[in-house]
């Protein structure tokens, strides 16, 4: 079966089996940074913004994302040029084995798209469905709004120089 | 798990799902959120109609008497939405907050949460204390049935071939009225071992109409009409209500598992009820 679907703002027509889960299909497609934790929907290591929601790709069968938009972990940013959340996590030792981040970065980037100005509790609730079991729950709430802020001063700079 | 799925469908209105659903050459079945594929134990079918693109399922208005909930509504925009207000708004929110997590409540849709009907399901008590109508469609025919008449016989025996639910009517109830949603779970994302819903429409002190629907601590949603009936007539005194949480607990068969002992969840849901029905008695007086 074929599945067209927009990943990270490129068109891909992958071939994929009709009982395929979507987690499987974008790894494959060497979206690696889309983590395999519990596989049934309750540690968000595999969250991935399907038209703008973040959801569980790993209880989602890859036939219902045809013609939607996909956001991976890849799509924010990457090691030399990363997202203000991905740079975030970093400064504030919310990262330590990693396997948590791209699912948290991913209901992060939801949460301050719709909300640019969260509080600590927003912030609790948006990523009431991401785990993490090593750096713990205290410095990502951290992270998201320092992310906030910074994302504030560069608007309010671009806006500036215009 | 779906072993002989070979196609999807991807309608873009309700007629075309319908006609899709009852294509007559495939085994077909509709999948909204599809968050209950994993556990669907039907190794038989062989296409989805995938109802997520259907842009009229998906909707939170209101008219003179209802709340008009799309059945493919993200169950999180019924806990974000600030259109739904009052005793049923706030019933409704309550618990589509407590449904799983944000990534789940993205996924879980108002009708799919009502046709799977687990033990743990959230919306379907909410929608039975509420007095919820549930709009179904069959291309432009449509019927509308109280929410118990697919609890009772299980959306999917109900629904015809090629029927599907299209919306809950809830409806808005004003003052005298107060609502209390109440569940208890090992963690947030764990499934609920109790989860209670009640409603108390009061006029000139005493209860019209109580109801306390309850489900995860049975093996689906159930109303404990016996402890209902004690109360309606009444004026809703601390005695009373202790005597109704006491009769609600005594009227169910209780499910268990390896999270808690039936000995357990009877003492503790006893409890919930008579605090849940005087949270709604004090709401109801404001
Ligand atoms: C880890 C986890 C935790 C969860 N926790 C909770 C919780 O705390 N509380 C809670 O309430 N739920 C919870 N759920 C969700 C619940 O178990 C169901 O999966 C969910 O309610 C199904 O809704 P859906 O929109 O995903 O429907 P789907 O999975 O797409 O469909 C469910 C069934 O309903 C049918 N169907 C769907 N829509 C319609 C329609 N419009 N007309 C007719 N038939 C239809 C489908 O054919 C299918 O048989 C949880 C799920 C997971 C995976
Ligand atoms: S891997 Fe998807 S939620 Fe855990
Ligand atoms: S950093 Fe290891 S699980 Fe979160």
């Amino acid at each position: 079966m074929k599945l067209n679907t927009r990943i990270n703002g490129k068109e891909y027509c992958l071939e994929i089996k009709p009982n395929a889960m979507l987690i499987d299909v974008l790894r494959q497609a060497g979206f690696k940074g889309v983590k395999f934790g519990c596989g049934e929907g309750s540690c968000g290591a595999c969250a991935v913004m399907i038209n703008g929601r973040p959801r569980n790709s790993c209880i989602t069968l890859a036939g219902a994302a045809e013609g939607v938009e996909i956001l991976t972990v890849e799509g924010l940013g990457n090691p030399e040029k990363p997202h203000v959340l991905q740079q975030a996590f970093v400064d504030s030792g919310s990262t330590q084995c990693g396997y948590c981040n791209p699912g948290s970065l991913i209901a992060a980037k939801a949460l301050l798209d719709s909300n640019p100005n969260p509080t600590a509790e927003d912030v609790k609730d948006a990523l009431d469905g991401n785990l993490c079991r090593c750096t713990g729950y205290v410095k990502r709430i951290d992270a998201v709004l320092q992310a906030a802020e910074a994302s504030k001063k560069t608007r309010k700079s671009t806006r500036g120089k215009k | 798990m779906l072993k002989k799925l070979t196609r999807f469908y991807h309608p873009k209105t309700i007629e075309e799902a319908c006609l899709n659903l009852g294509n007559g050459e495939l085994k077909t079945a509709i999948i909204a959120g599809g968050t209950s594929e994993v556990l669907r134990q039907d190794n038989s079918i062989e296409a989805l109609v995938d109802i997520s693109n259907v842009k009229e399922l998906s909707y939170i208005s209101k008219d003179s008497v209802f709340y008009r909930i799309g059945a493919g509504t993200p169950v999180q925009d019924i806990y974000k939405t600030p259109a739904l207000t009052g005793p049923s708004g706030n019933l409704l929110k309550a618990a589509a907050g407590k449904i799983g997590s944000t990534l789940l409540r993205n996924s879980i849709t108002a009708g799919g949460n009502l046709a799977a009907m687990f033990p743990w399901s959230d919306l379907p008590v909410v929608y039975m204390a509420l007095d919820a109508e549930v709009v179904c469609r069959k291309g432009k025919p449509k019927r509308t049935v109280p929410v118990q008449t697919i609890i009772d016989k299980k959306a999917s025996q109900f629904l015809s071939a090629a029927e599907i639910i299209a919306e809950i009517a809830i409806p808005m109830y004003g003052k005298g009225t107060g609502t209390a949603f109440a569940k208890l779970a090992k963690t947030a994302n764990d499934y609920s071992m109790i989860t209670i819903a009640t409603r108390l429409t009061t006029r000139s002190g005493k209860v019209d109409q109580a109801r306390i629907a309850v489900n995860a601590i049975t093996a689906g949603p159930v109303r404990c009409i016996e402890a209902e009936k004690l109360l309606e007539g009444q004026k809703p005194t601390a005695e009373l209500i202790a005597a109704a949480a006491k009769k609600a607990a005594d009227s169910i068969t209780i499910r268990k598992d390896f999270r808690a002992s039936r000995e357990y969840r009877k003492e503790v849901f006893e409890v919930m009820v008579r605090r849940a029905l005087t949270e709604a008695h004090e709401k109801a007086g404001k």
